[in-house]
């Protein structure tokens, strides 16, 4: 597999008019281009790259967990990454579990629920919980003081019921909004709102 | 709701739509792409989304500013613009006719482009193989006089 036998020139394609252009130089290393990563779930593995300039890109051959947004509670926590679950433009890549940017992916929703359960002092994902019997042992019953009490008991919060729904299973449905193969980190943010029904009613028709 | 015609969900990139608490509605994000080229209404009333529209999307107009005629328009959310010209045979001492197409990007801001509407584009980065410009500007052809009868 040879580092330059990709290019991304313009010259061997057909000009605006349709005429074919003859070819009077050979191909420049400023117009290479190389394999794509292909970045898969498992046990972290990222290459070097030296590019143009000196600079360096960690393409990642494989990632398993990233850093997550929630954005209407405007807060970030590093995540593993269970599995993907949706791509706009190819299904293969859903199959072989390929992380891109603007994938949907599953992530662990454990860091979440721990903080929101802190903050609000509010159990989510209520249905599992009473199954389970857990409720007394959550961060959202454990003793604070009278001064945190207060505060904690001031703050609103309203969980829309798609998002609740997820919590009871452990796994947020999250697109990722990193570029993989050129950063190496697999970051991204939750969806939420019109943004989540979209995905669920397309990951529900491809069932 | 209408425009979510693609496999991935069609956002304005600049707009975070799932704000806790009261946000406003149509929270849409446009701009004024300088140069005293009014934005139109639809641009900022609109819902669609086009990433490549000057007034609601990541381009920006700079260089060169053309007018022209609408050749054609039958690709989507695209125009061939038809600039002709007359140039000059010192020996004959006479013109010929030439002209050059353009391929400009349509925003749907543009209601009823048909051929034959003046247009004017401006410059702006490559959009794909041929685009390098963008409508901005559009006026409809004179029809002479109302009396004719245009076809709708």
């Amino acid at each position: 597999m040879e580092l330059r036998s990709i290019s991304r020139d313009s010259r061997h394609k057909r000009s605006h008019t349709g005429a074919k252009r003859a070819q009077y130089r050979k191909k420049r290393k400023f117009e290479l281009g190389r394999q794509a990563a292909n970045t898969k779930l498992g046990a972290k593995r990222i290459h070097e790259v030296r590019v143009r300039g000196g600079n360096k890109k960690f393409r990642a051959m494989r990632l398993e967990s990233g850093t997550y947004s929630w954005g209407s509670e405007a807060i970030s926590r590093s995540t593993r990454i269970v599995a993907v679950v949706y791509n706009a433009s190819n299904n293969e890549l859903v199959r072989t579990n390929t992380l891109v940017k603007g994938a949907i992916v599953q992530i662990d929703a454990t860091p979440f629920r721990q903080w929101y359960e802190n903050r609000y002092a509010q159990v989510l994902g209520k249905k599992k919980r009473q199954i389970a019997g857990e409720e007394d042992k959550s961060d959202a019953n454990k003793p604070r003081s009278k001064h945190l009490q207060a505060k904690v008991a001031a703050r609103k919060s309203a969980v829309e019921p798609a998002l609740d729904d997820q919590f009871v299973s452990g796994r947020l449905y999250a697109i990722i909004t990193s570029r993989p193969g050129q950063s190496g980190r697999c970051d991204g943010y939750i969806l939420e709102g019109k943004e989540l029904d979209f995905y669920l009613r397309k990951i529900r028709s491809k069932k | 709701m209408s425009e979510q015609t693609e496999k991935s969900f069609q956002k304005q990139e600049t707009v975070f739509l799932n704000a806790k608490g009261v946000s406003k509605k149509n929270n849409r994000w446009y701009k004024d792409i300088g140069l005293g080229y009014k934005t139109p209404s639809e641009a900022i009333s609109g819902t669609y989304i086009d990433k490549k529209c000057p007034f609601t999307g990541n381009v920006s107009i700079r260089g060169r500013i053309l007018t022209g005629v609408v050749h054609s328009t039958g690709m989507k959310r695209t125009v061939i613009v038809r600039r002709q010209y007359l140039h000059y045979i010192p020996k004959y001492q006479r013109y010929e006719k030439r002209h050059k197409n353009i391929a400009a990007h349509l925003s749907p801001a543009f209601i009823g482009v048909r051929e034959g509407d003046i247009v004017t584009v401006g410059q702006c980065r490559p959009l794909s193989k041929t685009i390098r410009f963008n409508v901005i500007k559009h006026t409809k052809s004179q029809t002479k006089g109302s009396k004719q009868f245009a076809k709708f």
